[in-house]
């Protein structure tokens, strides 16, 4: 099953390295189980300690790109194997600004847990939810969404 | 504790519902009424002589692919319907000329390059079907 030919992949910009799209999907079930048992703690040590591993998970997401983080190797090791070959692949660029936008999130949650701020913790570990919740259940990709608006918007008038 | 485990539970249920309202919105046929036409040359490619299907997508789009195979498998159903494939990234003039907030958006233009419709996110087959519409075969009157 791993020696399937690869995809036929279209023409990419140089330097755009491409990944299965469903490494961050799954990245994001894992994300998505910790962000609730977080919220269900609430701003009590236990939860900040999590927000803060949680943060910890996607320093070389936001970094380097999804492909680099802890929860890419569990899916490379033990998921892929069992599945077929992508059918597309995509860009890691979007999927790395999600990231970004998740490392500063966790890391909000975590300054709101430690000066015992309940709503402040809820509100910005509940966004890391609702976006790994949206990319793992339903494959939609928020940060990725924000990504693209924000190049048109800063591209230069043409 | 439980009062936790209760606002958890709404705000993913929350999110779900606004998801399912946000998805229904993909792909829809939307009437328009654009003043001007686009011509072969602006596109850089040949107009369909019943309709076009104008896609734009960019490089880092993940459903515009499968959209433009989709697309394209619809045209070939019918007489005179072409598909073209604009990368919005290279043609930021026609993007902000049309508005393009989100790829892939196709607009759908009638036989003189006027637009009629526009279908904001990946549409499904039978949405495809339906843009067409808004540009019947009547409406190309001229035939040899």
């Amino acid at each position: 099953m791993a020696n399937e030919t690869p995809a036929p992949l279209v023409r990419h910009a140089s330097g755009d390295h491409q990944i299965d799209p469903r490494g961050p999907r799954f990245g994001a079930a894992i994300t998505l189980v910790l962000a609730i048992i977080a919220l269900i703690l609430g701003a009590s040590t236990a939860g900040v300690v999590l927000m803060a591993l949680l943060a910890v998970l996607f320093v070389p997401g936001a970094t380097v790109g999804p492909q680099a983080t802890l929860q890419a190797a569990i899916f490379k090791r033990v998921v892929r194997p069992r599945l077929s070959a992508p059918t597309q692949t995509e860009s890691f660029r979007a999927p790395r600004f999600a990231q970004q936008v998740g490392l500063a999130f966790s890391l909000l949650a975590v300054v709101f847990g430690a000066v015992d701020s309940p709503v402040g913790f809820f509100v910005f570990a509940g966004f890391v939810a609702v976006a790994s919740f949206l990319n793992s259940v339903f494959n939609f990709c928020l940060g990725c969404e924000i990504y693209l608006l924000a190049k048109r918007a800063s591209t230069r008038n043409a | 504790m439980l009062i936790r485990i209760i606002l958890v539970v709404a705000l993913l249920a929350a999110t779900s519902l606004a998801y399912a309202w946000w998805s229904r919105r993909n792909g829809a046929v939307r009437i328009v009424d654009v003043p001007g036409a686009l011509s072969s040359e602006t596109l850089g490619a040949e107009r369909g002589f019943r309709a076009t299907f104008v896609q734009f997508s960019t490089p880092m789009c993940a459903k515009c692919p499968s959209t433009a195979t989709l697309l394209r498998q619809v045209a070939s159903e019918y007489k005179d319907v072409n598909h073209i494939e604009i990368d919005a990234s290279q043609r930021l003039d026609l993007a902000r000329q049309f508005d393009i907030m989100r790829t892939p958006t196709v607009l759908v233009l009638n036989t003189d390059g006027v637009v009629v419709a526009r279908m904001s996110g990946p549409p499904s087959v039978a949405q495809a079907r339906a843009a067409l519409d808004t540009a019947p075969p009547e409406s190309a009157p001229y035939s040899i």
